[in-house]
């Protein structure tokens, strides 16, 4: 069978390293090509990874015509343009999360992959957890009843000190967009990078949509940043289900002994589910590194989640997680955004 | 040797099914069968291999005349071991063998001699080498990631399963007790870690009036110190006598020179799941232990590659086990190796 041909845009995010891992270990993917829009950062990697590095995203598509996806793991606020112009050259897209964060995007880059019949995927790796499997199965077979309410966690250490960018308003969001009235901090912090992880878990396995969203935000635990670094989040599906997220970066980076963490409690009318996705750690303190750290053992989600979004193109069929999937979970932050900004529940679908 | 072989799984309980299930998703494998010669089993066995698409055998010596079958991978009872495992080698077949090897060390040398004379390939199921815990913390240490191992503490221990209270784990003569049967796993990974040979044991087991479980003659619960050469020395619990519905447990720590590591399988379990009346909690592998050590074991036969447990790894956590297992049997007293005498007559 033809390996497929696939390309790196943009080594910005913190995930980018392991996805160029991914794309060199998979027997069926041939990793031809990285653009990165930091020259330096793309010189690197391709030193790395020997893989041609391009500077123009022009030439990457003009010189590698059989390309059959790339992966963009920008700044949140260029995934419409980098999707945009993916989709243009027809490739298939898979694209880190939030998938964007307007609703208008989103809606434009659906229609645009329809069109060009190019399948667009959303790096919401955690449906290839096999716990979360495990637990979605669990759910889907009544094993615990009628679902009731679900509460739900993803932690996580502030990424700033690898990549600045998620806490600068335009990169992150796209925009300096105030927080609240009153207040100092403008959107683009913790919840447009953590609530789409468990928006969407939420919605796969609810299988329902949001139609109210509250969300209150603290000060900051940082000093030092333009964007909010904590938020709490209540949730109202359509199938009555309640649900809540934690999106804070409430977990001290360099201190804590692992990133974080994505949780559920799942309660039904005939049992509970405890998903506790990371903890498959061996601890590991030692005076070298002067601090207690968890070493992860378990799944290699993006492997899976990679190499499933390959398989898919191989056997034309959608991604598991796809572009709509980013649409709807992107929307729930938007109206926590929305939520914060009024005091007040939003209703969804936002207008 | 051809990249496609077939393999014949003998015994039916849970041990064979679990690795016939893993047989049947190893990608080498084209041609699987089952052998179950108690004819109280027959018809679970049949179910077995009729869901696997396996032939079924009720007769040990035919399936060893099956050409088709290259791999005989023997799940039975421990004393039952040499027989099989020896006629298997005779019939030229490669085999993986259930741990312990066997519960006397003139016999466990006996297969190993007899695969060697026969040129077939050989290993033994010390699948905690398998576990993606487990091989992470081997290769923590390897890394030098605590530095030089100094002091570890391994723990394993459940409830003893009342399906078993008449079957042959309770009998000291035919498993060779907690001490031998399940912590043999927790010595072959520490001689693993340490990267070394054990030099004492010294364990205690509660006398037959003060046991848990009085209706079994084998030992069912112990405590151990392993005291290696180079001076590394290693703590292990080892039960079946916690209260009926504890879960099975498993907990790791590993000091070295530079740190600290621990595995705790209550800890690092994703998923707890609640129902009235009952709490458990769920281990997720990523991917199934067993079919890691199957697939390795057929690597080894198609591939050549190299072993991750061999024939003397085995023997040797035998060596610790009986050991361990001499010495709670004489009160505690310590025991030097090599053993010089067999434990279990």
């Amino acid at each position: 069978m033809r390996k497929l041909k696939a390309a790196l845009l943009s080594f910005a995010h913190v995930h980018a390293s392991s996805y160029a891992r991914v794309l060199k270990e998979l027997e069926n993917v041939d990793f031809v090509a990285i653009w990165d829009d930091n020259e330096a950062r793309g010189k690197k990697a391709e030193e790395q990874y020997k893989v041609r590095y391009y500077r123009s995203l022009e030439d990457l598509f003009k010189l590698n015509r059989d390309l059959d996806f790339v992966i963009i793991a920008s700044e949140n606020a260029k995934h419409y343009e980098l999707v945009k112009y993916s989709l243009e050259n027809d490739v298939h897209v898979l694209v880190e999360k939030p998938f964007t964060t307007r609703l208008d995007h989103a809606d434009e880059l659906i229609r645009l992959s329809r069109n060009k019949g190019r399948y667009v995927g959303v790096c919401f790796v955690m449906r290839y957890h096999s716990a979360v499997l495990q637990a979605k199965g669990m759910v889907d077979k009544g094993e615990i009843g009628e679902l009731v309410s679900i509460t739900t966690t993803n932690h996580g250490t502030c990424p700033y000190k690898a990549a600045h960018w998620f806490v600068e308003p335009e990169l992150s969001y796209g925009a300096r967009i105030p927080l609240k009235p009153g207040d100092g901090r403008f959107r683009g912090g913790s919840v447009t990078d953590h609530t789409v992880h468990c928006a969407d878990l939420l919605r796969w396995i609810t299988g329902s949509e949001a139609y109210e969203v509250f969300a209150e935000v603290g000060e900051n635990i940082r000093g030092d940043l333009e964007v909010e670094d904590n938020a709490l989040i209540l949730i109202k599906f359509r199938n009555g289900v309640q649900a809540s997220i934690d999106c804070s970066w409430s977990r001290p980076e360099g201190v804590y002994p692992t990133w974080g963490d994505v949780n559920l409690y799942i309660l039904g009318t005939g049992g509970v589910i405890e998903l506790e996705s990371f903890n498959q750690q061996i601890s590991l303190a030692s005076w070298t590194r002067g601090k207690l750290e968890y070493i992860y053992w378990g799944p290699d989600v993006d492997f899976i989640m990679i190499g499933d979004f390959a398989e898919a193109i191989t056997s034309d069929r959608e991604p598991r997680a796809t572009a709509f999937d980013g649409r709807q979970a992107s929307e729930i932050m938007l109206a926590a955004y929305e939520s914060i900004s009024t005091g007040k529940p939003v209703r969804l679908p936002l207008t | 040797m051809s990249e496609k072989v077939g393999v014949g799984v003998v015994g039916s309980g849970f041990m064979g099914t679990t690795h016939a299930n893993a047989w049947r998703r190893v990608p080498y494998v084209n041609y699987l069968a089952l052998c179950e010669t108690l004819p109280q089993r027959l018809e679970k066995a049949k179910e077995i291999a009729f869901k696997l698409n396996a032939k079924l055998y009720t007769d040990y010596d035919k399936m060893l005349e099956d050409s088709n079958i290259h791999i005989v991978d023997i799940c039975l009872p421990t004393p039952l071991h040499k027989t099989f495992a020896i006629k298997a080698m005779e019939a030229g077949k490669h085999v993986l063998l259930e741990k312990p090897i066997a519960l006397r060390l003139k016999d466990a040398r006996e297969i190993i001699d007899a695969a060697k004379k026969h040129g077939v390939k050989f290993m033994v199921a010390h699948v905690l080498r398998f576990f993606p815990e487990y091989a992470r913390a081997k290769y923590l240490v390897e890394v030098g990631a605590i530095g030089e191992p100094r002091i570890a503490r391994a723990y394993r221990y459940s409830s003893f399963p009342a399906w078993s209270v008449k079957g042959w784990y309770g009998e000291h003569r035919l498993s060779g007790g907690v001490l031998v049967d399940l912590a043999i796993h927790d010595y072959d990974f520490l001689r693993w870690v340490f990267m070394d040979e054990v030099d004492r044991v010294c364990a205690l087991a509660p006398p037959p009036e003060k046991k848990v479980i009085k209706e079994i003659t084998a030992v069912d619960h112990g405590i151990v110190l392993i005291k290696f050469r180079k001076g590394g020395i290693a703590y292990v619990m080892a039960s079946w006598s916690y209260p009926q519905g504890y879960p099975f447990s498993t907990y790791l720590e590993i000091v070295g020179t530079k740190g600290i590591l621990h595995v705790d399988n209550k800890s690092t379990a994703p998923l707890g799941v609640a129902k009235p009346n009952s709490y458990e909690r769920q281990q997720v592998y990523p991917e199934d232990p067993y079919y890691l050590e199957i697939l390795h074991f057929a690597e080894h036969v198609v591939k050549g590659v190299p072993l991750r447990v061999t024939a003397e790894d085995a023997y040797k956590a035998l060596e610790i086990a009986l050991a361990a297992l001499k010495s709670a049997l004489e009160g505690g007293a310590p025991v030097n190796l090599p053993l010089k005498e067999e434990v279990i007559p």
